[in-house]
């Protein structure tokens, strides 16, 4: 029986070459896509899950509620570790990491400037079990001056990883000696070219931060507990733990402010909210919800042309059912037959699907910037969701034919004269309406992000990104500090070079907080607030413009200890109306505020401005900003790189413009939203084909009454007009259905920024032209196709 | 007459068909009962309601009201399911247009009852041959509907409905698309199939093909109006 069911569908399929091409086809494109999204999803939610521990982790991040507001820091202080240790002897291992940063490492005649190089301790990799290419895990930080590389900071310099073991790394102007190598896989947080010894660190460190400086955060700390279960009741530990012993030490201190330590399983680090200054941004989660969404989207969408063209086509099978069921086949079996057939149908798709997939991962890779390899392919868990993709959709794809296929009474469908109508017409506009629905939803949602997007890149930041070369300036090197008013004069000789500037931070970047007392009422009251450090030319650099007051100025011999620039943001935290001579007292400064600036972004267009202190420091390393005329740019940056190189020979060069560092931090999000418009598009894809394949089916339907019409004198063209009607109004009900849904979402989605693009009317208007345009070029060809026929033909064909 | 010998018996069987505005009435009271090994042919105008008697009888449709008793069991009782074994296991159908499946070859349509009793592989291909080769289609066992003639395509729906040996062999209008040679050739099949025993039960509107038939009952406006025995036949059989 199997066999005979087997045979007739494909005996079925290679007969009905369009319908098979478009449901197979749809199928295995909804498939080739779940795929993708399946690994994109499991991907993203894979952070940390390589820690064979990872879910008996947990970070320690420190809260801090006081007059400045709700504060939350990734960070805590370096006295936490000993305190929880002599606390809580029970807990197996506690661990800390410093971030070293960017480091300009030197081995022998190699200089690299290295990223991501963190400090850790001799137990971190008790806590954190990473592939040891070399090395013992239980040792490799034991002694001071020691360092872990990664495997792809190992392969810089070695030929293997046994090696680089025992050979001198200098950096900081201290030796390191290699003692492991790890092998860096997986999604982590923790994102480590080198793991070094902390205790050169930790030596550093005065007795009052190493014991009860709560404040000093710089930690990250991470605890081993022995399961979930136990997290919650440590959270209650951590809450007395504070009451015991930070808060009390805020008063005694004379700070103000309450702090709290926040349990954070490692495994919700990823999409947890941003803590600042954590190791890696936070991902998104939303997205994760999106792409299963979308994913679900698509093979419903497939699963739909299957369910209409199924169907539609129900005529054409109703004889073979009543035929069954005369010669003794009861419903069931019937049911049995056509939702096997789905599955085949599903199977082919998804063998389909593979081939598509192989072919597309290298794109797909590009696209998501991920590395998926076909390897996949063969793992028993992408397997098991292989075949119950199959079994779902060949099950949902399958059921509604199936049921409505078996219904059929061999009485009624054998009498040859009348064959039944192709199902319910009335279902089957419901589905093309929620398809388009499905479609358009997505084709606005496309619109309203990429015009976000462009919105965000075009909008005026308040200084100016473009034509602005960033160097950086090696850090802790005194000598190029001392030596910056030189190199700019040097730089300045250039007449294509129009401002040198250096500061110590530059925006995009982590903003630093300083706590501040400033002038309230006659009062001096404490705040906190991003403070930069600039020199006399920043503003200009920057293009950033005064809204009162002035600039630093070499002219005021004063400026240096008793001047301040804020924001206009500060001003208004403030409630200055007019804040030039406002006192404000910071680090070792008594200053006046001389100048307030419009306010200028720092961070992505996802927040407001802050408040901002900027503090003129001509001597601060960070940065130097050149501001160049974009005439001969490829002259002047290799000008500039040349003067630097010879005025800073030590340290390899690393520079960038700063429009392009500032839009990096849309980068991930745009990724993921051109990923998101490929599958919108091929959502309409799929939707159209299924049109496609229903416009063929309803013009064979009323070929007749086509033909009939033309010999009465109708023209081709209302023909099609006749034929698309139908079919335009389905379109016409998706946009009302859709706009709404897509209004609402998108605009949760806008809330996620400060400052976002109007959901304008012309969105929908355009997303429904296209959409309409689309179904009905498809409609209209199929159309076309039955107004041509000669009528004779047409009419004969009954 | 003794019960055990009736395959059909039908009480006040009627039929209402009810579309959007009207109702019809396609059979409206029949008592039929037909007897293991007959030969009956169901007579009368267009519309009288021949099909749909003998589609209630085939259990392809169910009655509106009255009783209908197939080997003395009560059908109107049976379900869907119960009814889809009693055919598959009693019945054999031929219609007018021949109603093969046009994806699958003459054998596999001919296989088809024996795949859904269950036969196994060995014992179908046995059945399905000695079927094909009584009809005469063994040499186009490969072809597909299409590629048959009329007559040829009746002969394997009559193999078909007689692959797995069934009691009762409902035809309707069995010969009504084919010449008239066709046509004798397909109820020369019906007649000996009758005298291996099965019993035939055939709409007709032709007067010669109602000669083949032990009786011929008469339906006008869904009702029996006479029931006759076939003198001829009769009298031949008395020989
Ligand atoms: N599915 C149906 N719905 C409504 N009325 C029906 C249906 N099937 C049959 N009828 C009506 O029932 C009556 C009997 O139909 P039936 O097909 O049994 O006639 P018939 O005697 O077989 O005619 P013919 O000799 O033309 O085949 C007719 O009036 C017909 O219109
Ligand atoms: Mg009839």
């Amino acid at each position: 029986m199997l066999q005979n069911y087997f045979k007739i569908a494909l005996r079925n399929l290679i007969r009905n070459k369009v319908y098979s091409a478009i449901n197979i086809a749809g199928l295995a494109i909804g498939v080739a896509s779940c795929i993708l999204i399946f690994l994109y999803i499991k991907d993203e939610l894979s952070y940390e899950s390589h820690f064979d521990k990872a879910d008996r982790i947990v970070r320690l991040v420190g809260e801090i509620d006081s007059d400045a507001g709700h504060e939350q820091f990734a960070l805590s202080a370096p006295a936490l570790a000993p305190a929880l240790v002599k606390d809580f002897p029970d807990v197996e291992h506690v661990t800390q990491l410093a971030r070293a940063g960017k480091q300009t490492v030197w081995y022998k005649d190699k200089r690299f400037n290295e990223d991501d190089l963190i400090f850790a301790d001799s137990s971190f990799f008790q806590v954190f079990n990473y592939e040891m290419l070399a090395g013992n895990p239980a040792e490799v930080l034991d002694e001071p001056n020691t360092v872990v590389l990664s495997e792809k900071m190992a392969q810089k310099y070695f030929n293997s990883p046994a090696e680089a073991v025992g050979e001198i790394f200098t950096f900081s102007n201290e030796p390191y000696q290699v003692t492991g190598v790890f092998r860096d896989a997986g999604h982590s947080h923790i994102k480590a070219n080198a793991f070094i010894s902390r205790s050169t660190l930790d030596a550093r460190l005065d007795d009052e931060t190493r014991n009860n400086q709560w404040f000093a955060m710089s930690r990250y700390t991470y605890v081993l507990l022995h399961g979930p279960e136990e997290f919650d009741a440590f959270q209650a530990k951590m809450d007395a733990f504070a009451a015991r012993h930070v808060n009390p030490w805020i008063k005694e201190n004379d700070l103000s402010g309450t702090m709290r330590f926040v349990v954070q399983p490692l495994r919700t680090i990823h999409f947890d909210t941003n803590y600042a200054a954590d190791l890696s941004p936070a991902g998104n989660i939303s997205y994760v919800y999106i792409f299963a969404a979308v994913a679900v989207f698509l093979l419903l969408i497939a699963c739909i042309n299957y369910m209409n063209l199924a169907t539609a086509r129900s005529a054409k099978r109703a004889k073979e059912v009543g035929l069954r069921k005369v010669v003794g086949a009861d419903r069931s079996q019937i049911i049995r037959q056509f939702m096997g057939e789905s599955v085949f149908i599903t199977l082919i798709a998804v063998m389909l699907a593979l081939a598509l997939v192989q072919i597309l991962i290298p794109t797909f890779n590009a696209l998501t910037d991920k590395n998926f390899t076909s390897g996949f392919f063969l793992q028993w868990e992408f397997l098991a969701i292989l075949l119950a993709i199959v079994v779902f959709v060949g099950i949902v794809a399958g059921s509604y034919p199936a049921f409505f296929l078996s219904g059929f009474k061999p009485a009624d469908v054998l009498k040859s004269d009348k064959a039944p109508r192709g199902g319910s017409a009335i279902l089957r506009r419901a589905l093309v309406v929620l398809q388009f629905t499905i479609s358009l939803i997505m084709i606005i949602g496309t619109i309203v992000v990429f015009s976000q997007m462009n919105f965000l890149k075009n909008r005026d930041l308040g200084f100016n990104k473009n034509q602005v070369m960033v160097i950086d300036i090696p850090r802790g090197d005194s000598t190029l500090v001392k030596g910056l008013p030189r190199i700019k004069q040097e730089l300045l000789s250039n007449p294509n070079v129009e401002v040198v500037s250096n500061t110590n931070n530059i925006p995009a970047e982590g903003m630093s907080k300083l706590l501040m007392l400033m002038e309230k009422d006659g009062q001096q009251v404490e705040k906190t607030m991003n403070t930069m450090f600039v020199d006399y030319d920043f503003l200009d650099a920057m293009g950033i413009k005064l809204s009162r007051g002035r600039n630093y100025s070499r002219d005021f011999k004063t400026d240096e200890k008793s001047a301040l620039i804020i924001n206009e943001a500060a001003a208004k935290l403030m409630g200055w109306t007019n804040p030039i001579g406002k006192r404000i007292q910071v680090m070792d400064l008594d200053a006046k505020v001389i100048g307030v600036t419009k306010d200028f972004h720092t961070k992505s267009l996802h927040t407001e401005v802050e408040p901002l202190l900027m503090v003129l420091a001509p001597e601060s390393d960070g940065y130097l900003l050149a501001r160049v005329k974009p005439q001969d740019m490829a002259a002047t940056v290799n000008f500039i790189e040349n003067k630097w190189q010879a005025y800073d020979p030590k340290h390899p060069m690393d520079y960038f413009f700063m429009d392009e560092h500032f839009d990096e931090q849309y980068r991930a999000e745009e990724k993921m939203l051109t990923v998101f418009g490929y599958f919108a598009g091929l959502t309409i894809l799929i939707a159209c084909l299924g049109l496609f394949g229903l416009a063929s089916f309803t013009a064979e339907q009323r070929t007749k009454e086509i033909g009939i019409r033309k010999v009465l004198g109708s023209s081709t063209g209302s023909i099609v007009l006749l034929l698309s009607k139908d079919f335009a109004l389905l379109v016409m009900l998706s946009i009302i259905l859709a706009s709404p849904v897509a209004w609402y979402g998108m605009n949760k989605w806008l809330q996620d920024f400060a400052f976002r693009v109007p959901l304008s009317w012309w969105i929908f208007a355009a997303a429904g032209c296209s959409a309409m345009l689309i179904a009905l070029l498809t409609v209209s060809l199929q159309a076309m196709k039955a107004a041509m026929l000669d009528p004779v033909n047409a009419i004969r064909t009954q | 007459m003794n019960k055990e010998e009736l395959i059909i018996e039908t009480e006040n069987l009627q039929k209402k068909y009810i579309t959007d505005t009207v109702e019809t009435t396609a059979l409206a009271g029949v008592d039929l009962k037909i007897k293991k090994g007959e030969f009956v042919a169901i007579m009368g105008p267009s519309g009288c309601g021949k099909s749909t008697l003998l589609n209630i009888l085939g259990m392809l449709d169910s009655p509106s009201s009255g009783a209908f008793r197939f080997l003395g069991q009560d059908i109107s009782k049976a379900t869907e399911r119960q009814r889809a074994k009693l055919r598959k296991e009693n019945l054999g159908f031929v219609f007018q247009s021949f109603n093969l499946i046009d994806e699958l070859t003459v054998e596999e349509n001919i296989a088809l009852p024996l795949a859904y009793l269950g036969v196994s592989k060995a014992d179908t291909e046995k059945k399905a041959r000695e079927a094909m080769e009584r009809m005469g289609i063994a040499h186009r066992r490969n072809h597909f509907p299409q590629q048959l003639s009329g007559g040829q395509q009746q002969r394997a729906a009559i193999a078909r409905a007689t692959v797995s040996n069934p009691s009762l062999i409902l035809a309707d209008e069995p010969t009504g698309n084919l010449d008239s040679v066709h046509g004798r050739e397909v109820m020369s099949l019906l007649s000996e199939l009758n005298e291996a025993g099965t019993t035939v039960v055939m709409v007709t509107h032709s007067p010669s093909d109602a000669e083949y038939a032990h009786r011929i009952v008469n339906l006008f406006d869904g009702q029996i109006v006479t029931e006759n025995l076939n003198v001829r036949r009769h009298a031949t059989e008395l020989l």
